[in-house]
């Protein structure tokens, strides 16, 4: 360890990002606040949050964004345990090999999804023609421009995500509690339900929350890829600050995504697993 | 867990064949962009099908030919070398602080350094819209290079912080103890044997920025747009074949990225 001194000489090497992040990170956010409270010509007003708390398509667009994100979350879990649980089942040069299947995607622009992915799921896709060849001359199915698209699009996108936190906790496992547990006489189905599982559930919680905050300020793929009524809390304050040009309005719905997304990383930075997400400063 | 011991061939009971095929099928859905936008990227100029019939390289002439595609280009590159700089300079010694000090509020200093990971981008590109705004700086390099460094500086903080739980202390110690200043410590000793978390921390701050679409089609103007604004406008209103180009030049940068990343991290 350093001696004391240089331990508390350390507080100068964080200040430079530490201003930085005042400056570039929380000034803009506090922007954001003041901007939801004033009017275009700058006076005091509450008719941003007033014109919130009345709008039908603001109710309609929040239940959406919680709707689509809890979804989005259960998919991805549902599609990244099975892959995480064979990935840590791999001998670890095998597993460095498949890992570069889950990496590359997650560092993939979100656009070059979006973008296959709408031309594989269009009404002249690969996949309808596939199905249409296989089931027949029925009408194609609409993978896109509505709910299914943007679950398909945010599954794709969260996946890596969940896989990361998931296959840490089941590679921290100890070998020799499944294979005691075997000698003792349990089943497979046993020993995954009684062990495994319950084990790997400080990575499962990480991931589902850290994919659950994500998913709320989606704009991207529910942009390109969902219905135009299918809209997001982020679309909709795209929608006011570009086409209705209400910039209190904007903010406030922003000041209320953040504050929901605050609360969820409060949750995030009190449980076991949050902390390999944050990088153990949690 | 059990892998390492027995060969993959030994597990084939009906439930191994049953999760080996479950996780393949994922992974083909997880590679399924990389596949067809490739392929796609070498058919006809007016082909917009998957799988294609023709082999031609005219898509990536026309993006190499079209001044527009070009321009946005070359501003992603200069933005994303300037966002890169400025994450190294600052996320580096930032790491350092958080990993080998001791001092009061240490921890808070540390969430709100990696915050920006957790913030919903729309937030953040709003914010940065309005603050730029009241300077003027809309629409400027500089602008969307400190934008872009908010975002990729807690991803050099992390990168450099599991890079330095691998260095020993007791080397810094060493050094501190045979008259070296803490500056000097951390320039000649932690420094070189952080090169390779430094480097993966570089490429993937490099690779987000030039990746980054929210901020950007935000707080950009017609003259100053980076790639993917263009790129999201184009398969917004007008979709055509020659993203199809682009994105499989976007692959392949993603791939590099990742491979060289991901070997530099395992050096360090």
């Amino acid at each position: 360890m350093l001696e004391r001194r240089a331990q508390r000489l350390a507080i100068m090497f964080v200040a430079p990002a530490t201003i930085f992040m005042l400056a570039v990170f929380l000034i803009p956010l506090w922007k954001v606040v003041s901007q939801s409270f004033t009017t275009m010509d700058g006076h005091f007003t509450w008719a941003g949050y007033a014109e919130l708390k009345t709008s039908i398509l603001f109710a309609k667009v929040m239940w959406n964004t919680i709707e689509i994100s809890l979804m989005a979350t259960v998919v991805t879990l549902l599609f990244a345990y099975p892959l995480a649980y064979y990935l840590a089942k791999q001998p670890p040069r095998r597993r460095a090999y498949l890992m570069v299947f889950v990496l590359l995607p997650f560092w993939t622009s979100v656009l070059v999804k979006s973008f296959a992915f709408m031309v594989v799921l269009g009404e002249n896709g690969f996949i309808n023609q596939g199905l249409r060849a296989i089931i027949g001359g029925d009408l194609p199915i609409k993978l896109l421009f509505n709910r299914t698209g943007v679950m398909i699009g945010m599954t794709h996108y969260f996946i890596p995500f969940m896989v990361f936190p998931i296959l840490t906790s089941l590679l921290a496992q100890s070998p020799d509690l499944p294979k005691a547990a075997q000698l003792m006489g349990s089943g497979a189905m046993r020993i995954f339900f009684k062990i495994t599982l319950p084990l790997s559930m400080p990575g499962v919680m990480a991931g589902s929350l850290l994919t659950f905050i994500l998913s709320l300020g989606f704009f991207i793929t529910p942009s390109l890829m969902g219905g135009r009524k299918d809209m997001m809390m982020a679309n909709l304050v795209d929608f006011y600050m570009r086409e209705t040009l209400n910039w209190p309005v904007a903010a406030a719905i922003a000041c209320l995504l953040l504050l929901l997304s605050l609360a969820f990383i409060g949750l995030l930075t009190r449980i076991p697993g949050g902390k390999s997400v944050l990088g153990e400063a949690g | 867990m059990g892998g390492g011991e027995k060969p993959v061939g030994a597990a084939m009971n009906p439930w191994g064949i049953f999760s080996t095929t479950v996780a393949w099928f994922i992974l083909l859905f997880l590679m399924l962009p990389s596949f067809v936008v490739v392929p796609m990227s070498f058919g006809g100029k007016f082909e917009m099908m998957f799988p294609p019939t023709t082999f031609d390289t005219i898509l990536y002439e026309r993006f190499f030919s079209t001044g527009n595609w070009i321009a946005t280009t070359i501003t992603s590159f200069k933005v994303a070398i300037g966002a890169t700089v400025l994450a190294l300079l600052l996320g580096v010694p930032a790491a350092y602080g958080i990993v080998r000090g001791t001092y009061p509020g240490k921890k808070i200093v540390a969430l709100f350094l990696l915050s920006p990971i957790l913030v919903p981008v729309i937030v953040l590109a709003l914010g940065m819209y309005l603050y730029l705004a009241s300077f003027k700086a809309t629409g400027t390099d500089f602008g969307l290079i400190i934008a872009h460094g908010v975002l990729t500086t807690p991803f050099v903080i992390v990168t450099c912080m599991a890079g330095l739980r691998h260095i020993d202390p007791n080397l810094e110690t060493a050094a501190t103890i045979m008259g070296a200043s803490v500056m000097q410590t951390f320039f000649k000793v932690t420094l070189p044997l952080l090169k390779s978390a430094m480097f993966a921390g570089g490429l993937f701050a490099f690779l987000m920025s030039f990746d980054e679409v929210v901020v950007a089609f935000f707080i950009t103007e017609a003259s100053t747009m980076t790639l993917p604004v263009k790129m999201y406008s184009s398969i917004k209103w007008e979709i055509s074949p020659i993203l199809a180009a682009i994105s499989s030049l976007l692959t392949f940068l993603s791939l590099v990225v990742c491979l060289i990343g991901a070997a530099a991290q395992k050096k360090s």
